[in-house]
């Protein structure tokens, strides 16, 4: 055990005491949000997207400048009137203004309404203008009908709706599109978090035994302590560092809920509760013990990390399918496929902790998945040890995948 | 003592070590000398315990190794290796803590061996920086820094220049002077000769000699020259009274035919060569294997049973 300490601290120092780990743990927020809400943030807000640059707007039709310029303040995007195409257009391309709009003569039914643009792809602009001039074209057409736009709107207008989650306890909680997002917003960046981690620190493992063995540290070592607590101790060690980046992300998540948002008003996603904040501190253990375990056994049995990320491959898939499909999850946590993938420890943790958060899974399929990832940490440990011993002491071949398996046999 | 007996061990199909017996004692520097792949590492490994071996047994003091006897031994692997990013210091008391030794004390101890090899100045350098010559000199202070009763040294002055060779052959003798075992393998028989008292000389994981250096050179004695000269020495080997010959440009090492005398082989080349050293000597360890085994050591064994697996 005391060696096990030792090994234990030198590769927590080894992987804690390096800037690219402080800036991450620092950053790592911030990251996430970048890559998950972000660009949903920027794709619904033309603002963010106009980038506080005008829209250029001239129109012949008399109204029509009027109803965008209305609208488009509304959803703060600054707009400005002219008269003359040639500067309006001059100014898109050097990038001062958004866009321009020009609504021709005769329009909607004669003329065109044209949007400049200098990419061509601010789909969420032009969208945006399309619907305002459509709905202006309307109130255009049924005037010229001889209809009271009023009486229209009144027929047209949305009925109520809606939808109500009934809690556990039989309480009821009204819930509306923005809650949707918003735990859609939660569960994507709490399950990014979950997987980039635990791929990074079972790379890091991986690495790192590869590197044991290539710089031949490895008999030294061997003649201090065994295989199991050369293996464990890289493992430990580097799971300490995880903790503690795991601290201090959640630390700074439970500050943002309990302390900033209330002192400055701001509306916190519900769903970053301790609770859920818990869950993903277990999900995260059971799945960096359960793939860290998997990638140092790969990486003893590797000649290089070339050579590592060509066994590690149907790891990696284990990850990223639950990945590619954590939208359908989100929207149907309770689906079949999601329950056999919330079970099945390796997809469990990323998946189970989508369920927890979106749904609210039966106990037994918790504690069922909880105890199936726990007994494969078990068994892929004791797996591991095994290739890892063989493994370790292993040079000059390049071992697939089906022999690496056969070493487990070796006495 | 460290007592060997009857260890086997086999690769898929290659036997790397055929049933090698032997003991190395408290006090003296023991040679385990063959050629390259000849079984020396994978049976310092098993000694070691990093590999187990499939049959046989292996002793300290009368007790089978358990983990925590790895304490008592200091080993230098053949590979050397330190963790490239860290510190020489770091890097060595981790070692040492490893091998159970109280920091203060491994730190004096650290200190005192850097000092004597002239690197005291890298302690705090990354061993990414040292050169080769300095990377495994810190890597012999890593095998003795925590004061082990046996040493295990495997191939310890391959790639050293002759002046670093010889600092390590001092702390070698110094070791064993105060009371250590050390056991050390090597495929350069000069280096054996220099300072073992007793040898185990080893081919394709089988015994070819073991006991005492000398005793071995007195049974396997015969009338042997040692010739430095300027010349072409080629015809010596034609001569009739000369049973082989070890040759160099410039030296030559003769083995007369049994009944014949060394100044038969003085007659001969005076005048042929301009000869300026003319020794009878015992033969050297080289010339002995060269004579059991039918070739010379640096062949090696050519099975390769150290390249499948690293043993």
């Amino acid at each position: 055990m005391r060696k096990l300490a030792l090994i234990v601290r030198h590769e927590f120092r080894m992987a804690a005491a390096n800037k690219a780990f402080v800036i991450l743990t620092v950053l790592g927020p911030f990251l996430i949000l970048a890559v998950t809400v972000l660009p949903t943030f920027v794709a619904n807000n033309p603002a963010a997207m106009s980038a506080g640059r005008p829209v250029a707007i001239s129109s012949a039709v008399p109204g029509a400048a009027e109803a965008l310029a209305a609208a488009y303040e509304g959803m703060g995007v600054e707009v400005s009137v002219t008269d003359d195409p040639r500067a309006a257009k001059a100014a898109v391309l050097d990038g001062s203004s958004a866009g321009y709009v020009v609504v021709e003569a005769g329009w909607p039914d004669a003329g065109r309404a044209l949007f400049y643009s200098k990419t061509g792809v601010d789909a969420t602009m032009y969208a945006s203008t399309r619907a305002i001039l459509g709905a202006f074209a309307r109130e255009l057409r049924i005037g010229a009908a001889g209809i009271d736009p009023a009486l229209v709107r009144g027929i047209l207008a949305d009925a109520p709706f809606e939808v109500l989650k009934i809690g556990p306890e039989g309480n009821e909680e009204s819930k509306t599109q923005d809650d949707f997002m918003e735990a859609l917003f939660v569960s994507l960046s709490f399950v990014m978090v979950l997987y980039m981690t635990v791929l990074l620190y079972g790379q890091m493992i991986g690495a790192s035994v590869v590197r044991e063995k290539t710089s031949k540290t490895v008999e030294v070592m061997l003649s201090s302590v065994t295989s199991r607590e050369l293996m464990f101790g890289k493992i430990f060690g580097l799971g300490l560092a995880g903790l503690l980046q795991y601290g201090v992300w959640i630390s700074v998540a439970l500050a943002l809920v309990k302390l900033v948002g209330p002192a400055f008003d701001l509306a916190v996603p519900a769903s970053i509760s301790p609770e859920n904040l818990g869950w993903l501190l277990v999900f995260f253990l059971l799945a960096f013990f359960l793939y860290s375990s998997a990638y140092a056994a790969l990486g003893a049995a590797s000649e290089d990390e070339h050579h590592l990320g060509q066994l590690a491959w149907p790891l990696l898939l284990f990850l990223i399918v639950p990945l590619v499909m954590v939208s359908s999850f989100i929207m149907s946590p309770d689906s079949a496929l999601a329950t056999a993938l919330s079970i099945f420890p390796m997809t469990a943790p990323l998946v189970m902790l989508i369920r927890v958060l979106v749904s609210d899974p039966p106990a037994w399929q918790l504690a069922l998945s909880v105890g199936a990832v726990f007994a494969s940490v078990v068994g892929m440990a004791l797996l591991a040890s095994k290739i890892f011993r063989t493994g370790i002491l292993m040079t000059g071949k390049r071992a697939k995948l089906g022999e690496i398996l056969r070493w487990v046999a070796v006495r | 003592m460290l007592k060997v007996e009857q260890v086997v061990k086999t690769y898929e199909t290659v036997r790397a070590v055929d049933g090698l017996s032997f003991e190395a004692r408290p006090g003296e520097i023991f040679g385990l000398i063959g050629p390259n792949g000849a079984g020396k590492s994978t049976t310092i490994r098993m000694i070691m315990n990093i590999i187990a071996p499939d049959s046989g047994t292996i002793r300290f003091d009368g007790e089978r190794l358990s983990e925590s006897d790895k304490a008592r031994i200091g080993y230098l692997p053949e590979e050397r290796g330190l963790y490239k990013k860290a510190k020489v210091g770091e890097s060595l008391e981790y070692l040492a803590a490893l091998k159970g030794m109280k920091l203060p004390e491994a730190r004096a101890s650290i200190d005192a061996w850097l000092e004597r090899f002239g690197i005291a100045d890298w302690r705090e350098r990354k061993v990414s920086e040292l050169s080769k010559g300095m990377g495994q000199k810190v890597q012999f202070i890593g095998a003795v820094a925590h004061k082990p009763s046996i040493v295990l040294f495997d191939e310890p002055f391959s790639g050293l220049d002759p002046v670093a060779q010889d600092e390590l052959l001092a702390a070698m003798v110094e070791l064993k002077e105060d009371g250590v075992t050390v056991l050390f393998s090597t495929h350069v028989m000069d280096h054996a000769e220099k300072i073992c008292e007793r040898i185990l000389l080893v081919d394709r994981g089988r015994e070819v000699l073991y006991g005492p250096l000398a005793e071995v050179k007195e049974r396997h004695g015969r009338n042997a020259v040692q010739l430095e000269f300027d010349g072409d020495a080629a015809f010596v080997k034609d001569l009739p009274f000369v049973e082989t010959v070890v040759a160099y440009p410039r030296w030559i090492e003769v083995e007369l035919k049994e009944g014949s005398e060394s100044d038969q082989l003085f007659r001969a080349v005076a005048g042929r060569l301009r000869v300026r050293r003319f020794e009878a000597v015992a033969p050297s360890l080289h010339k002995i294997f060269v004579r059991l085994v039918g070739r010379s050591p640096e062949e090696g064994n050519g099975a390769g049973a150290g390249e499948a697996l690293r043993a």
